[in-house]
């Protein structure tokens, strides 16, 4: 199978606005490259800095794969691991698709190291949708559903429904491209609605009365 | 992570969906509602607490002393130039010594000529060689790496180490690796292919004649040879000949007909109608979740019978829209990746995004 060249990002990135978003990108890159010097340098407020910018991103990535109650300290373990290997960290305007791997990583690591009974779900994944009398089991059946989407959908879901981020912001804290968000979102809020259809007597996602 | 569906990435948007990228637009009810419930999950983490960053310093203290006695900086200028040239034709100069702690499980295992045994660690440096004979197994651990367990009868080089990639060969014998660096960064080279942890647990096995196997516990594994790629999720193994490079993975719960048809269309050499009639019972054989082998055939099989493993597949795991049989037929790579990534095993893109040389053998190098 032949390789997919490396510009792929350029193609991605051809529509209208193109140059605006890649000098967004430009600039966000090189303000986490001043960061990452500086919390290298020792400036611990820089270090808070980046986790201010990146903690969100960190606990949705982490949320895809996790139990709900692990996940909060998991961030903090990734931050605190990011910190120890900060000066391997060639690529300082790369932080954010740096982050995102350890992140993901921490999430595998959590799993390989669980005993099988700890290798759980949520006390609330199982509920049904149909079977939802209040909002929050309601909500945790959907988080479920969204769990149980392909890989390539479920963290770009979370990152947008659960922790409020823009399809760009996503692009520019994972180092995804925006055609990838664009498609990972539109093709799993599609998969999410066939999901949640399909359970019977399901009243989610119904339309919200504005 | 990256789909790599440009066609898609292009498409103008419909109002929902422009709600859905940037939250512009006529607000989307049925997303304002998702937003709502699912908002309870968001992160709300207490203020981070972090370890006191400590810089080297000692430079800048020692630059302000300077500054203020300058007899004393060009005295101390003399000193260090004089320490210098000494050093420098007295010593020769220090090599960090990076590797693997090496114990023993059994037996005596061998690294060069010098034996482990006891309790004793010893360290695998980067260009030796382990060696386990038909009593001994190992045990190699490195703290930011993983973890791997040497059977017995098995030789392995340490070829590099480094922040960036750790990279093995694997001569002959039995290794199980769980590897917790990051995807991308721990390498073994077998004779016949490069074996490229994508976050896994693994068993790598190799023979005399440089054939092997993998079979993958957790996650994911690559394998790699030039342009020949195979993807082994967990539960799946995948031989590799040499001379051939990876074979087709398979769920090893597949059928045997299945398998022994796969064995076949990979390594022996078949006249085409021989190939022909092996992949029509391979496709017969078939179930759901051998999507996964159906899959790699895309880019296996010859152009004439590349639309039988297609309808198959079709009929075992729908395509996703975007996913043109046109597409498919002619390989287009973004095409073939958004079909994998509807197969549920896993983003390709984690492999597309640590993708690099990892074709060719390694060579040592030594750590600087």
């Amino acid at each position: 199978m032949a390789s997919r060249p490396d510009d792929s990002v350029e193609l991605l990135m051809t529509g209208p606005g193109c140059r605006s978003v890649r000098e967004q990108s430009a600039s966000e890159a090189s303000e986490d490259a001043m960061l990452v010097d500086a919390a290298r340098d020792g400036d611990r407020a820089a270090f808070g800095r980046l986790y201010d910018q990146y903690a969100r991103m960190v606990h949705g990535v982490l949320l895809a794969k996790v139990p709900l109650a692990e996940v909060d300290d998991l961030v903090q373990d990734v931050f605190v691991l990011a910190l120890s290997r900060l000066a391997a960290l060639r690529e300082t305007g790369r932080f954010g698709a740096w982050l995102a791997a350890i992140a993901r990583n921490r999430a595998n690591d959590y799993h390989r190291r669980s005993l099988p009974e700890d290798q759980l779900v949520d006390d609330t994944s199982e509920k049904d949708i149909g079977n939802c009398g209040d909002q929050e089991s309601q909500a945790a059946a959907i988080l479920d559903a969204i769990r149980n989407l392909p890989a390539a959908y479920r963290e770009t879901l979370i990152l947008r429904l659960v922790e409020g981020m823009t399809g760009p912001e996503i692009a520019a804290r994972t180092g995804m491209t925006h055609g990838s968000v664009r498609v990972n979102l539109h093709r799993g809020m599609q998969q999410l609605r066939a999901r949640l259809s399909s359970i019977p007597n399901s009243n989610g996602p119904q339309q919200e009365t504005k | 992570m990256d789909t790599g569906n440009n066609q898609t990435g292009s498409k103008p948007l419909a109002r929902n969906d422009k709600y859905l990228w940037d939250g512009s637009g006529d607000p989307d009810p049925e997303i304002r509602k998702l937003e709502r419930l699912l908002g309870r999950f968001r992160h709300h983490g207490p203020v981070a607490v972090f370890p006191k960053i400590v810089p080297d310093r000692r430079w800048q203290f020692l630059r302000w002393r300077m500054r203020r006695f300058p007899v004393l900086a060009t005295a101390a200028a003399v000193v260090a130039i004089a320490a210098v040239t000494f050093l420098a034709y007295e010593r020769k100069p220090a090599v960090t010594v990076v590797g693997w702690d090496v114990s023993r499980l059994a037996g005596t295992p061998r690294i060069g000529r010098n034996t482990i045994s006891g309790k004793e660690t010893s360290r695998l440096r980067i260009g030796q060689i382990l060696e386990t004979d038909q009593q001994s197994r190992a045990s190699l651990r490195a703290k930011d790496t993983g973890h791997i367990e040497v059977e017995q009868s098995t030789r392995l080089r340490l070829m590099t180490m480094g922040a960036g990639l750790n990279r093995i060969a694997l001569d002959r014998g039995t290794i199980h690796v769980h590897i917790w660096a990051p995807p991308g960064r721990f390498v073994v080279d077998t004779p016949s292919a490069v074996t490229v942890d994508l976050g896994c647990a693994y068993t790598l096995q190799v023979d005399d004649s440089g054939a092997g196997i993998v079979r993958t516990s957790l996650g994911w594994v690559g394998f790699k040879l030039n342009d020949h790629e195979s993807f082994i999720p967990a539960g799946a193994a995948c031989a590799t000949r040499p001379k051939v490079g990876p074979g087709t993975p398979y769920f090893e719960d597949a059928s045997a007909t299945f398998r022994a048809a796969l064995a076949r269309f990979d390594f022996e050499d078949s006249t085409p109608q021989q190939r022909t009639d092996d992949l029509a019972i391979l496709l017969a054989a078939s179930r759901q979740r051998d999507a996964l082998t159906l899959w790699h055939l895309l880019t296996r099989a010859e152009e004439g019978q590349r639309v039988l493993v297609y309808e198959r597949l079709r009929g075992l795991a729908p395509p996703p829209a975007g996913v043109t049989k046109e597409g498919i037929l002619r390989l287009d790579q973004p095409t073939l990746d958004l079909w994998w990534n509807e197969l549920g095993f896993d983003d390709i893109s984690v492999w597309r995004h640590w993708e690099r040389s990892w074709s060719g053998p390694g060579k040592p190098v030594l750590a600087k």
